[in-house]
Formats: C-alpha cells, sequence, structure tokens
C-alpha cells in the first residue's frame, strides 16, 4: 500500500467510525431519519396519571364501579384521540346553573397531538415515587438512590445538552409549578464531571411572579448595563478576587452578564405582563399547573430555549380528592394544548421546529384507598405495579404522525428512554451513550 | 628533594584556617517580636450564611432595623424560586436600594472623607477593617472614578462573596 492510499483508507476509517453511531440496523442513518427540530420541550405530565382514565379512557368504569360505555371516554382531548364520556360529567367549568364541573373545556388544538406524534400507550416507569420519577425523567438514570433534598447523582438532561451542544444557561430551562418536593434541586446534579457549571436557569413562577416576587424583587432599580452595573461589577470582582472563595451551592446557576441583563429585562417584562393580565396563560386558568405553563409560554418566546422542561403535578390531589383529578387531568390537558398551540403559532423560530414530549413520572394504583370525595368516590395512592405503568408521547417535525407504538398486553418504552429521546432531537445522543450514565440506550424513536 | 616546600605549607594552613572559619555558624539574632503566623484578613470567615441570616444581615446593613419573620420567609421561597440566586439576590438588593426609608450616606462622602468612606463600609458589610492593599485599590478606584454613588458601593459590597460568608 503506498502513503497516498493508506490516507484514503485511513481517512474512511475514520468517517465511518465518525457515523457509525448514526447509522441504524436497517441502514438508514438514524438522525436523518427522526426528528429535525432545533428545540425540545418535555412535560412531565402531571403528578402520577392512571393509565385507565388517561390513555386508556375508561373514565369512571375501572376505578369507581359505574358500568356502561357512557361512563368511558376521553377527558385529555387535546393529547388523545377518542370521544369525551357522556354522563356524569365533572371534570369541566362550573356553569352558572347545574351540576359543578358540567361544562367540559373545549379543545384548543383542531387535530390532537397523538395524531400529530407518535403514542407509545404503554412504557414502563421507574418506580412509584415522584422524586425518583422525575430524576429519572431528567437524567436517563435508574440508579436512583437519593431522597429529597438532595440533587441527582447523575446529570441531567440540561448539563448533557449544554455541555455536549456548547449552550448558554439561558437556552436551557425548567419550569416548575411550585418550590416544594425538591423540585428546584433539578436543575442539575452534582456529577463531578457535569454539575452547576452545565446547570439549567429555574423558575417557579408562583413564586418569582408571585408575593414574594412582588414584594422583593418587583421594584428593582433597572440599572444601565455600563455606567451603573459596570463599575458595579468591577468593584464586585476585585471584592470577589480577595476573598477567593465561592459557596457550595447558593450561587446556583451562573449566567452570563449579558444574559443577566436579559433575565433582568424578562423579569421586568413578566411583573408588567401581570399587572396588565398580558401573561399567556392557557384560555383557563384554575391552577398553579396552568400559571406555570403560561410563564413557560413567555420563557419560550422570550428566550427561545434549546430545552425546555416543564413540570405539572396538581394530578396528585388523587389522594384525597378523584373527582378533583379527574379535574387537573382535564387542565394539563388543556394547559398542553395550549403550550403546543403557542409554539405553533406565536412563536416563528420555534415552529414546525421543536419537539414537544409528554410522559408522567409514575402512574397510580390500581386498588382505591379509603378516602372519599364529595361524589363518594374513591382516591387513589400510588405504589403498586399499576402505578409503573405510564404512557408517552413525541410530536415535531420529521417524526411519524397518528403511530401508536406497543398496547396494553405489548409494553414499548421505558421512562429512561426520555433523556436519549430528547439527546437524539439535540445531536448529543451518542455523547450521552458513552458517558455510560444513563440506564437505557435507545431513545423512544429507536424503538419504533 | 625538598620534602617540605614553605609555599606550600602555607597554602595548606591558610586553607586549613578558612575552611574552619567559614563552617562556623552566626548566633541567631533575635529582634524582640512575638512570632505571628500571616493570614488574609478573611481567612477566618469559612462558614456560609443561610439565605435566611444574610438577608436579616442585609436589611440591618441598609436600613438599620431587623427584618420582620414573614419577610425572612418570603426572601428565602423567592431564592428557591430561581435557578440563578445571586442574580435574584442582586434584584433583591436593588429593590431595597428603591426603598425611600434606605439609609444609603451621601455621594459627597467619597471627596469629604474617602478612606472614612471606605473604612465604614468594610465595618459595615464584612466586620473587619480593609487591608492595606484593599485601601489603597479603593482610593485609586474611587478617585478616578467620581460618578461612582455610594449606592453601586453598597451593591458591590453586598453582591459579593464575603458577603456570604461569616
Amino acid at each position: 500500500m503506498n502513503r497516498r492510499e493508506f490516507v484514503k483508507k485511513a481517512g474512511l476509517t475514520a468517517g465511518i467510525s465518525l457515523a457509525s453511531p448514526y447509522i441504524m440496523k436497517n441502514g438508514l442513518f438514524a438522525r436523518g431519519a427522526m426528528s429535525s427540530a432545533e428545540h425540545v420541550v418535555l412535560v412531565m405530565f402531571a403528578g402520577g396519571v392512571r393509565q385507565q382514565e388517561s390513555v386508556l379512557q375508561r373514565y369512571l368504569t375501572e376505578s369507581q364501579g359505574l358500568t356502561g360505555s357512557i361512563y368511558e371516554g376521553n377527558i385529555m382531548y387535546n393529547l388523545l384521540n377518542g370521544q369525551a364520556p357522556q354522563d356524569k360529567i365533572v371534570y369541566g367549568l362550573d356553569p352558572s346553573v347545574g351540576p359543578q364541573g358540567s361544562l367540559p373545556i373545549p379543545a384548543i388544538l383542531s387535530s390532537s397531538i397523538q395524531s400529530q406524534g407518535i403514542l407509545f400507550p404503554e412504557v414502563t416507569a421507574a418506580g412509584t415515587g415522584h422524586y425518583s420519577g422525575l430524576v429519572t425523567l431528567l437524567t436517563g438514570s435508574r440508579s436512583v438512590t437519593q431522597g429529597l433534598r438532595n440533587r441527582p447523582r447523575n446529570p441531567t438532561i440540561f448539563e448533557y445538552a449544554r455541555k455536549h451542544a456548547n449552550l448558554g444557561a439561558t437556552d436551557v430551562w425548567m419550569v416548575g409549578n411550585r418550590i416544594g418536593n425538591s423540585l428546584p434541586l433539578l436543575n442539575y446534579s452534582d456529577h463531578p464531571d457535569y454539575g452547576v457549571e452545565y446547570g439549567a436557569n429555574f423558575m417557579a413562577p408562583d413564586i418569582t411572579f408571585g408575593p414574594e416576587g412582588e414584594e422583593h424583587i418587583k421594584n428593582a432599580k433597572s440599572y444601565h448595563p455600563e455606567e451603573d452595573l459596570g463599575p458595579a461589577n468591577t468593584m464586585q470582582n476585585f471584592l470577589n478576587r480577595s476573598f477567593n472563595r465561592t459557596g457550595s451551592d447558593f450561587g446556583g446557576v451562573r449566567n452570563t452578564e449579558d444574559e443577566k441583563y436579559q433575565l433582568r429585562l424578562f423579569f421586568e417584562e413578566m411583573f408588567a405582563k401581570k399587572a396588565s393580565n398580558t401573561i399567556s396563560h392557557p384560555p383557563v386558568v384554575s391552577n398553579n399547573d396552568m400559571r406555570a405553563v403560561g410563564y413557560a409560554c413567555e420563557v419560550l418566546k422570550w428566550f427561545k430555549p434549546k430545552v425546555t422542561v416543564v413540570n405539572l403535578d396538581s394530578v396528585d390531589g388523587c389522594h384525597a380528592n378523584f373527582t378533583g383529578y379527574l379535574r387537573s387531568l382535564h387542565r394539563a390537558d388543556h394547559a398542553v394544548g395550549h403550550l403546543w398551540n403557542t409554539i405553533q403559532t406565536q412563536i416563528p423560530e420555534m415552529t414546525d421546529n421543536t419537539c414537544l414530549i409528554v410522559c408522567p413520572e409514575h402512574g397510580r394504583n390500581l386498588e382505591p384507598n379509603s378516602v372519599l370525595d364529595e361524589n363518594d368516590w374513591s382516591a387513589y395512592d400510588h405504589s403498586d405495579l399499576n402505578a409503573t405503568r405510564i404512557f408517552s408521547m413525541v410530536v415535531g417535525p420529521g417524526i411519524d404522525q397518528n403511530l401508536v407504538v406497543g398496547s396494553e398486553s405489548n409494553p414499548i418504552g421505558d421512562i429512561s428512554d426520555i433523556v436519549l429521546t430528547m439527546a437524539e432531537v439535540l445531536g448529543v445522543k451518542s455523547q450521552v451513550i458513552q458517558s455510560g450514565l444513563t440506564s437505557s440506550s435507545q431513545s423512544l424513536l429507536d424503538r419504533i | 628533594m625538598q620534602i617540605f616546600n614553605p609555599i606550600y605549607l602555607l597554602t595548606g594552613i591558610l586553607s586549613i584556617l578558612l575552611f574552619t572559619s567559614s563552617c562556623q555558624k552566626d548566633d541567631p539574632i533575635v529582634y524582640e517580636v512575638n512570632p505571628q503566623d500571616i493570614l488574609s484578613p478573611t481567612a477566618g470567615k469559612i462558614k456560609e450564611k443561610s439565605p435566611e441570616q444574610f438577608v436579616a444581615v442585609l436589611h440591618a446593613n441598609l436600613f438599620g432595623t431587623p427584618i420582620s419573620v414573614n419577610d425572612q420567609v418570603e426572601v428565602e421561597r423567592l431564592l428557591r424560586s430561581t435557578g440563578d440566586k445571586r442574580l435574584t439576590w442582586e434584584l433583591i438588593v436593588s429593590s431595597y436600594m428603591n426603598d425611600p426609608n434606605v439609609q444609603l450616606p451621601d455621594n459627597l462622602i467619597i471627596q469629604q472623607d474617602l478612606d472614612g468612606f471606605i473604612v465604614e463600609t468594610y465595618s459595615r458589610f464584612y466586620f473587619r477593617p480593609p487591608s492595606q492593599i484593599e485601601l489603597e485599590w479603593w482610593r485609586n478606584y474611587l478617585t478616578n472614578n467620581p460618578n461612582v454613588s455610594t449606592e453601586l458601593v453598597y451593591l458591590a459590597f453586598a453582591t459579593s462573596d464575603e458577603y456570604f460568608f461569616y
């Protein structure tokens, strides 16, 4: 072999080895065959959802002992195909005259997300706890042994995206509906190779722009970025150099000065929009899940993030109130419909350029507990095998439409696939797999 | 053959004298100063304040009054509700700067009593005097930047790393 041949063959070999992670078994190039989106939005839906009332559309027949098709039907018609139940409607709005909740909220989307994308109706959750489920959704790792008040041990999708796709802090966002259950700890892990340096911006709008924000940051001065903040930063840098020590975790995620300036403007805008009642909330706003989605839409409009995660959890009221659970489920569907509609109609940079993934962190029990609500309906906890049954949905450009993968008798997909699905959209799947820190080596799209 | 050449003999004796004298050690000089470990003026600050602690201290620093328990809890919740807590803290500080009750020194003090202002600011925020190097830097910076206000100086101190430690 002469030198020219050697160089040619070496180059070919290197090219094949670089491309091999993207070549599927059937010879197609995986990245070209899947989503061409540049943005990905994950909705962690919505605090423990039973398969029976969601994807199986059994409404009251597999929970409250009612029989007959009039008590079956779909109460999530922005997400799923299917007709609504005909009787005992309690999940809607309260009419001025008539039973409470008897007016279903009108659909936002003209065609459901199921018909626009792929439904995985039977997916396996990592466990039956909220925090372990959320951690697995965000890290792709089932090895969750830490409890509340601890950051994830393995890197989150935010960290993978920032490190391997070279993204800034304002390119990755987590919008929480509250600050309980250690939710604010999920924006980065304490993994030594990733961590705070690659963390996401986080906000819980009900607090940030709620009474606490109104009282303590709404009136923040608008300092001039050069005339005021320039000298302030110079002085602060001198003081910090003299001290040369930083806090362990207090500071949280660090944005650049440019990003901080944008965040200040965003905060000002949010308080102004709140005062004028023009936050991009869903048409019906009746719980903090829906307000969180409204502010998430504002984040999307302002920052056009590459990665956005929104947490919803009002459904968890099912521990004590089944009627309230149905109402929350119906509203969570309404909120996700609004989110997808906003992306497709109000944010040109993200329209036809965004992949949306919806996945509960776990399900709920097959058998009820002993708590009865105002309709004498039984409530449900989450601790048995039924609570490890969840569904997932993926929609976006380049993704198959109206496709159902798996069934009740043929589960396909695992909750730990979600991180790799997001990583695939972002073009960092091979780096995430190579980290060796995820439980799955497949995205949901590989399971088709 | 001459065995004892006087020149060799003299050279040898001188070498021995020189060698032995050079090996003698001087007695240590004692200046009667107590031995001291040299530490940074911030070396003792190794513990982080909790959010409740530093907002209480901030309120006292800026308003001269204790913060209410309700406000303390609200600030702690507010800090937990955002990812970039430094930015949120900066917004809290700058919001307090907008409060009509905030106690800021008049900007004229920088011209009238520069050293006094610097020493008082270190004492107010850091509970220590400035080192000579720090004093020199501030003298130089505030003299060369006459438009810098006492408010901006307080903002820099209240959002600096050392402020979060005790």
